[in-house]
């Protein structure tokens, strides 16, 4: 068939059938659905997230309070540089990388351990009983956790301190209330309520090692430490990345449980940088400088992101 | 059945309006009507839900016979650190969604700059003489009432006043071994009698605390509020600084540089660091219930709390256990004790969004709720009030164990307020991170402190325009460390 270039050989054209019309028709409306069924979805996410990051952008450009009574002034970049030669802003930083990596490296390793132990334990008695109680802590609502940390932290009727007093013969500490044990205690509640997660990736990874391998494995006797090393990270790596990834852009954003736990005290030794932008917003209204602290919030977790996928993606197509 | 419907509706109609004159409410604009009223107010917090507890038990029968409408209250609540947030976030769409608000006093600039509540003063000028009230002193307008500080324009009505006491273990006080054992040590008298506690300062208080502050025991001489939510820590700095003859502020010029930084202050924030001695361990995160706490569970001797929590901190049933009496101050040169504290306590303001039946009703609740009996009916309930009439009232110090040191702290001599700036959130967001880091001893120099906190509010009272005085030059190079 021609495509039609003039009017003389339109003319020339034969007319295609009605069935064959109807195809093309058809046709068009199947890629049509898909498009129609991503609309609500679409809306969905430029509704709420791509106007008020947009909005959140041109707010970091301006000194506006809330309170003030006042109309916004535009600033240019005058928040952006408040920010960052703000010395608590940089101790919040600073806090929130040291949480980041305490949090993700303990998970990550003790989910790993109790993961190879789960999966070593299949034919084990009351496995799946084990497995759904050891997952209740991460579907507990993060103030939900916080709040019964905080009562088993009590130095008064306090569990935890209860049986550190005993264990001591001193008084039963304050755990969240003392500079030097209030970021440790909070850090295990994190620990606590994440390491699951990290057992469920690892199990994930483990399920998805090819069980020819794991059979020659074992035909070849080996170790399970080479196990572990030539066997199931080669085999397992996407997916305990991607456990690593979501973790760790998750304990960036952690605010909810510290902040009902100790709300980023005593002084600011639990202080992470989304408690600081948290005051800003609403307890100081502040929300010019607010919104500008989000923006290089959102620009550090994308670049900690993108160089993370990077080095993932560059290692698996150096090994393909 | 159906055809006596119309009968029926007829006979109603007739009757209705005899009814409502029957119930004296015929001349009321809304008599016969409904109205869905909503006080925001601060979650836990007995003088909030003790109003609206009245408004539903008692308000809502006197206005429907006095009246004729029928009222149903309901109470949203938020906790102190958060309700500023709720209510200005709803009033900023200009919503109605909380009909009346109680506030924190220190709210009030920034609730009636942006014209969201209405100007009590106009109101009073435009025919309601009813809320021009005799307060029992004049520091109830100044922390409640007024705004701007120092004009005599009223935004606010007090809901409840409230000032810091110190609440006392009687039995550990009282008791004779402790008594002799304490003159043994320190060769002088623990006070016994309420009027005793006039006379004690700082260093005698100091000296009272470290006896009673044995971690073997697990008992400490006192605990007060040193947590970074919302304005706790201020609170409880402020009385050293005040009675030690500091001061934070010229609300005059705005001025805040060199008046806030200043070594008397200073020496204010190393007493209450020092006196964390002598408080449980994690006191440094301590907020209102914590004190509650570790008071009624005998932990502590003493406890510098808010009169409003009188009931928490004495439970029905052990009056005789306590005492409440007027805290430790400042000895001056001539040997009279001086006792600055920060009042407490929030005012009534009123939704400037409110319709004309909402702001009807608000107006009818606001009058009833200043009448005499309602007044005593607050206090009887636990609850603070502040009208002359009730506080004046023969019997009053009686109804509680606290209101005696109430009524001695509520006054221009005891009690000061802080800023009702519009910019307050953010000044008061700044020293609450500047104090807590150096009780927490994350910073150690007070004088530095000071300096970077005056330095802030110096420049955010000049940039939001409320003063001509900037920051000065050296606070470029001031950092908090």
């Amino acid at each position: 068939m021609q495509h039609v270039k003039s009017p003389e050989l339109a003319t020339t054209v034969t007319p295609q059938p009605w069935w064959t019309r109807l195809g093309h028709a058809l046709d068009r409306r199947e890629r049509a659905l898909p498009t129609m069924l991503l609309v609500p979805v679409l809306l969905f996410f430029i509704i709420w997230n791509v106007i008020p990051t947009l909005w959140m952008l041109g707010l970091s450009f301006y000194k506006w309070t809330l309170t003030s009574g006042r109309p916004e002034q535009f600033i240019g970049f005058e928040n952006f540089q408040d920010i960052i030669t703000d010395n608590s802003v940089w101790l919040s930083f600073s806090k929130t990388l040291i949480w980041v990596f305490g949090t993700v490296s303990i998970e990550v390793i003790l989910g790993m351990l109790l993961g190879l132990l789960f999966w070593g334990s299949a034919k084990l008695p009351g496995r799946r009983l084990a497995l759904t109680l050891l997952f209740a802590p991460m579907m507990i609502t993060p103030v939900a956790a916080s709040i019964f940390f905080r009562l088993m932290y009590d130095p008064t009727f306090g569990v935890i301190s209860y049986i550190i007093a005993q264990l001591t013969g001193q008084a039963a500490p304050n755990l969240i209330g003392d500079r030097a044990t209030a970021f440790a205690a909070v850090l295990a509640v994190d620990v606590w309520m994440w390491t699951p997660f990290m057992i469920l990736i690892t199990l994930a990874a483990l399920g998805s090692v090819p069980k020819a391998e794991l059979e020659a494995a074992e035909i070849d006797k080996l170790s399970w430490f080479k196990k572990i090393r030539y066997v199931i990270l080669p085999n397992g790596k996407f997916i305990l990345m991607l456990g690593i990834l979501l973790r760790t852009i998750d304990s960036f954003k952690t605010m909810d449980l510290i902040f009902s736990l100790t709300r980023g005290g005593p002084g600011n030794t639990t202080e992470l940088i989304a408690i600081t932008l948290y005051r800003k917003s609403f307890e100081a209204f502040n929300l010019g400088w607010a919104s500008s602290l989000a923006v290089i919030l959102l620009l550090t977790a994308i670049a900690f992101t993108s160089i993370y996928l990077f080095v993932l993606n560059r290692k698996q197509a150096e090994e393909a | 059945m159906r055809k006596f419907v119309p009968l029926l509706v007829v006979l109603a109609l007739l009757v209705s309006p005899t009814l409502t004159f029957a119930q004296g409410g015929g001349d009321h604009p809304l008599a016969g009507q409904t109205i869905d009223m909503a006080i925001l107010g601060i979650g836990g917090w007995i003088p909030s839900s003790l109003a609206v507890d009245l408004a539903t038990s008692q308000f809502a029968p006197y206005a429907l016979e006095n009246y004729g409408y029928t009222v149903n209250f309901t109470f949203q609540e938020a906790p102190f650190s958060n309700l500023f947030q709720k209510a200005a976030t709803s009033l900023a769409t200009g919503s109605q969604e909380f009909n009346i608000i109680v506030s924190d006093s220190q709210w009030l600039g920034a609730l009636a700059e942006p014209g969201w509540i209405v100007n009590i003063s106009d109101l009073i000028a435009s025919g309601h003489p009813e809320f021009d009230i005799e307060w029992f002193d004049p520091v109830v307008s100044q922390a409640y009432q007024y705004y701007p500080d120092g004009s005599d324009t009223i935004w606010g009505l007090p809901e409840t006043g409230d000032v810091v006491v110190l609440y006392v273990n009687k039995e550990m006080l009282l008791n004779p071994d402790e008594r002799a054992a304490f003159s043994a040590e320190y060769g002088w008298e623990l006070p016994a009698t309420y009027e005793d506690w006039y006379d004690i300062d700082f260093d005698q208080f100091e000296q009272i605390a470290a006896f009673f502050t044995r971690p073997e025991e697990d008992l400490y001489g006192t605990a007060m509020q040193y947590s970074k939510e919302y304005d706790f820590m201020t609170m409880f700095l402020y009385p050293f600084m005040f009675s030690m003859g500091g001061d934070i502020w010229d609300p005059a010029t705005g001025d805040v540089y060199g008046i806030l930084n200043s070594d008397v202050n200073a020496a204010a924030m190393e007493v209450n660091r020092r006196w964390l001695n002598y408080q449980p361990p994690g006191a440094l995160n301590y907020g209102i219930p914590d004190v509650v706490d570790v008071f009624t569970q005998d932990k502590v001797f003493s406890g510098f709390q808010w009169a409003a929590m009188g009931a928490g901190m004495i439970p029905p049933g052990t009056e005789d256990k306590y005492m409440v009496v007027v805290p430790p101050g400042y000895r001056m040169e001539d040997g009279s004790v001086r006792r600055i504290y920060s009042i407490g306590g929030q005012p009534w303001v009123i939704n400037a969004f409110n319709d004309e039946a909402h702001m009807r009703v608000a107006l009818d609740f606001l009058t009833w709720w200043y009448l005499p009996e309602t007044q005593l009916a607050f206090a009887e309930g636990g609850g603070n009030p502040a009208t002359a009439a009730a506080m004046n009232a023969e019997g009053f110090e009686d109804i509680n164990v606290w209101n005696r040191a109430y009524k001695d702290m509520l006054t221009e001599q005891t009690a000061r307020d802080f800023w009702h700036e519009p910019t307050y959130s953010e000044m008061l967001a700044i020293q609450q991170e500047g104090w807590t880091a150096y009780a927490s001893g994350q910073v150690n120099d007070a004088m530095n402190t000071l300096n970077w906190i005056a330095c802030q509010q110096q420049e955010i009272l000049y940039d939001a325009g409320r003063t001509t005085t900037d920051a000065p030059a050296e606070c470029e190079n001031i950092n908090l460390e």
